[in-house]
């Protein structure tokens, strides 16, 4: 049966009517950061500099949504709400964990609004990340390379892997630019190719294998961004981007046997991460039993956990934790810290907003029946944006082993800010496009 | 008022409003699943349309399964002597359209002949039921 979605979607006024709920949103979102910054300005009386960070969050979250409102009154009303909540309790978890760190991490939020809204209000960024294909992913493959050769490490560290590249005190890790870029060269390439695939595929049950014809560029350019990653050690980029690529490639082709063969392969780079990388056997060993070397190797897991069984139902409360205990909480670690201070019901809170971001881009998918560059798109930014907040939530309960990412637009980093805000910005264009 | 419990109302503030979030979300996403609900019921556009041979104003959107027969209850009430309460019916399996009679007691024709168990339908297909007629019109699918 054919049921026209495009129309179906984009009632006069049924769908995006929802302007009480939105604003309602972002008044309580508004409302828990605030008492937050109070309480902590409560605690350390003598520390007015906290308050800008407020105020540039508060600054960037009004003018975000005058703006929107302004310029793309169609759009999907619930991503915003969400995302806001989510900066905000990551700068005042940030400001509470590592107020060195916060104040960086404040002005970053700047760029990353403007990112945004250019990719929302302006349809322009939509069309180059799709005409400007090669160009962007061999910039960004360039941009890669080159922190192999200038990469720095902000942290100062020797040993630490030099993801960075730094310049007059910026820096930005390419790799971040390096996933939506990705995603957008896979779904215009995918779009392009879909009918052919899904021929190619049907004859494939009849006995003829996927064409290399089909699948070479993708697999090379997914082929040398996955080399580089893992000569940089990146190996939780590495892996996010090789699961949505698998994903993308099955929705863009409705062959379950993708999946199966992801799974295997998944298994496959595994198992042979564990002899290859030092860390990675690092990390499965503790994963398997941290209690066996909790105070070596295992501190910062085992840390987490206690930090998670601290929280309780209520949590803490903010400033009366400790999740000082945990190393580098500010960053991979941040979830952990905030199931300490606000408890299971933070934590549900947390995850229904990443629930909703699922919920709603793969809404927006199905809206844009029409177009598969669009629909694809909008799957892949999806699916990388909770992909990595899932196996970094997963890793940090130690239900995974860790991949060190950071967790989105809560995590202190700013390229991971940045580009998590630009997705957005897509994701909101996308869902108000003209049809 | 000491700290401690400025501290503490702002952490009930919090919690309060954490919660009312949570709500307000879930209340959307009711309401959300509602409405997506009924416009695609809504908007299902009919397979395509029975007309009626010598009633050319009498036109019923083709949304199986439905039913065809005298009682009020059908989907297409057949007012016709010959006609039985429950007399045929139209359902949809593996992509096509199928009728059948249902035990009525003068049959079901498809152009011109009595039909024996499930029949594939097809466009431009005759039903007859007694006196009357009504021919297929399918849509033009994609």
């Amino acid at each position: 049966m054919r049921v026209d979605l495009t129309q179906s979607t984009a009632p006069p006024s049924g769908l995006h009517s929802g302007k009480g709920f939105r604003w309602a949103l972002l008044a309580l979102a508004c409302g828990f950061v605030l008492a937050g910054y109070t309480t902590l300005a409560l605690l350390r009386p003598g520390d007015p500099a906290l308050w800008s960070g407020f105020c540039l969050w508060l600054l960037c979250a009004a003018g975000g949504a005058f703006l929107l409102e302004l310029k793309l009154p169609a759009r999907d009303p619930y991503l915003y709400p969400a995302v806001m909540l989510l900066s905000g309790w990551g700068l005042l978890a940030i400001e509470r964990l590592a107020p060195a760190f916060a104040e960086r991490q404040a002005i970053w939020l700047v760029p990353a609004m403007a990112s945004m809204l250019l990719a929302a209000i302006f349809p322009q960024a939509l069309r180059w990340l799709r005409g400007y294909r090669y160009v962007l992913l061999t910039l960004a493959l360039a941009l890669l390379l080159a922190t192999i050769a200038v990469g720095t490490n902000p942290s100062g560290f020797e040993a630490a892997p030099r993801l960075w590249l730094g310049l007059g005190g910026i820096y930005f890790q390419p790799a971040e630019a390096m996933k939506v870029i990705l995603v957008a060269f896979f779904a215009s390439y995918l779009a392009e190719q879909s009918a052919t695939m899904r021929a190619l595929l049907g004859k494939a049950r009849a006995g003829m294998n996927l064409s290399p014809r089909l699948l070479g560029p993708i697999l090379l350019m997914w082929l040398l961004a996955l080399l580089i990653l893992l000569w940089q050690r990146d190996l939780g980029t590495a892996m996010l981007i090789f699961i949505v690529f698998m994903l993308l490639l099955y929705v863009a082709s409705g062959d379950w046997r993708i999946i199966a063969a992801a799974v295997m392969l998944v298994l496959l780079a595994a198992f042979a991460a564990y002899f290859l990388f030092d860390l990675v056997q690092l990390r499965v060993d503790i994963w398997v039993d941290p209690w066996a070397d909790a105070d070596g190797r295992a501190y910062q897991i085992v840390q987490s956990l206690m930090a998670f069984a601290a929280g309780g139902i209520f949590g803490s409360g903010l400033g009366m934790g400790a999740p000082g205990y945990i190393p580098v909480a500010h960053s991979d670690f941040i979830f952990a810290a905030i199931a300490e201070e606000w408890g299971l019901l933070g934590i549900i809170t947390l995850v229904s907003c990443y629930g909703l971001l699922a919920w709603r881009g793969f809404a927006i998918a199905l809206q844009r029946a029409g177009s598969a560059f669009g629909q694809l798109l909008a799957v892949g930014l999806t699916l990388m944006l909770v992909a990595q907040a899932l196996m970094i939530m997963a890793g940090v309960l130690k239900l995974l082993p860790l991949t060190g990412l950071t967790l989105p637009f809560i995590s202190y980093g700013g390229s991971s800010l940045l580009v998590s805000f630009f997705m957005v910005g897509i994701l909101l264009r996308l869902s108000a496009s003209e049809r | 008022m000491s700290i401690e419990v400025a501290i503490f109302l702002l952490r009930l503030l919090a919690g309060i409003s954490l919660v009312a979030f949570l709500l307000t979300l879930f209340a959307v996403i009711m309401r959300q699943m509602r409405q997506s609900e009924a416009l695609l019921k809504l908007s299902a556009e009919p397979q395509g349309y029975l007309l009626r041979e010598d009633e050319p104003a009498e036109r019923h959107a083709l949304r199986p399964p439905l039913t065809l027969g005298r009682a009020g209850s059908n989907s297409i009430v057949v007012d016709d002597a010959f006609a039985s309460a429950l007399h045929a019916q139209i359902s949809e399996s593996e992509g096509k359209l199928w009728l059948e009679d249902c035990q009525s007691r003068n049959g079901t024709r498809l152009n011109g002949e009595p039909i024996g168990g499930r029949t594939i339908l097809a466009d431009g297909d005759i039903i007859g039921i007694g006196k009357w007629r009504y021919r297929l019109a399918l849509s033009t699918r994609e």
